[in-house]
């Protein structure tokens, strides 16, 4: 899925990482860290659950989601988003060893800007995040 | 659908699934694969306990003081159009060295038992969905967290009946025995 064209000003990031691994947490953070892309917070959620209270209490700008977790999986949360007016602007990626093209599809209707497949190298998130955060023309 | 004729279990899958695990031990864990013949595997494996049990005695690991086994298995079960789990054994000090290779993290760190435990999920989820989605591009499966257990004491691959020859597949990773599989459950 290319990343749709954004227009998130170069200021630094809130980002909030969803995902039940530690350790899947843990690279994220990590790729993150490695990008030029100036993040002013990290957050960590370990479900989708999780993830909605820090939405509601933190300005967040971009999510990275897996999709299989318990209590609240990844297109639960998507579909909570959607619902929301004012997490519209939020950048939405998917990180998720499901790369059906059924679930590729139902992130897309849920307007997700990436689904990356585990297993990635590194550079895909670093690139993409880059390019997304990007200032438009 | 009897568990016989799953398409999960044809020579087919049987590669897809050996191509999963080579690709995500190369990509993510950057780790090095060979397929090993049974010779080869027993050679490794017995290696293998041998440097374990020296590494117990000199005081190693702090989990291998409570709970001696080497052997770690991390499986994922899944629901869908098949069903089963996907499997995979491994020693403790490989599953080390590939958590801190995923982390950018010197090969000597010194994780928690939780974390290699976590590490070590993450590790068969990836194969499993990756194996997963070469299998059926069209159909979405549920897959269940990862459930990552210690072998009993005295376990080994090479005389558990459940893991003998024919069962799955016999891989070296970094020079280490890794055993990997799919078990069909009803769906």
């Amino acid at each position: 899925m290319e990343p749709e064209s954004t227009a998130v000003a170069s200021r630094p990031l809130s980002i909030l990482i969803v995902d039940d691994s530690t350790t899947m947490r843990m690279v994220i953070r990590r790729v993150v860290s490695l990008t030029e892309v100036p993040v002013d917070n990290i957050y960590e959620a370990r479900n989708g659950r999780e993830a909605l209270k820090v939405l509601e209490s933190k300005s967040v700008q971009a999510i990275f989601t897996d999709i299989n977790m318990p209590v609240m999986n990844g297109e639960e949360l998507l579909r909570e988003i959607a619902q929301h007016e004012e997490w519209n602007d939020i950048l939405r990626i998917v990180v998720s060893t499901d790369g059906s093209k059924l679930r590729r599809e139902a992130a897309r209707n849920l307007r997700v800007s990436l689904y990356v497949e585990k297993p990635f190298r590194p550079e895909v998130v670093r690139d993409v995040l880059v390019q997304i955060t990007s200032p438009v023309g | 659908m009897s568990l016989s004729k799953s398409p999960a279990q044809s020579a087919k899958a049987g590669e897809a699934l050996r191509d999963s695990f080579i690709d995500v031990c190369e990509n993510s864990f950057f780790a090095y694969v060979e397929a090993c013949d049974a010779h080869r595997f027993a050679v490794l494996a017995e290696e293998c306990s041998r440097s374990a049990r020296a590494v117990q005695e000199s005081g190693g690991y702090t989990a291998q003081r409570a709970s001696p086994s080497e052997w770690l298995k991390s499986s994922v079960s899944f629901t869908g159009t098949f069903s089963g789990a996907i499997e995979v054994i491994l020693p403790e000090r490989l599953a080390r060295t590939l958590i801190a290779s995923l982390l950018g993290e010197p090969a000597d760190s010194d994780f928690a038992e939780h974390q290699v435990f976590d590490g070590l999920g993450e590790f068969a989820n990836m194969i499993c969905g990756a194996w997963l989605t070469n299998m059926s591009q069209r159909t979405a499966f549920n897959l269940r967290p990862p459930a990552v257990t210690r072998m009993v004491s005295d376990w080994s691959p090479l005389t558990d009946s459940n893991w003998a020859d024919g069962q799955g597949h016999a891989m070296a990773v970094n020079d280490l025995p890794v055993r990997l599989r799919f078990r069909p459950m009803a769906g």
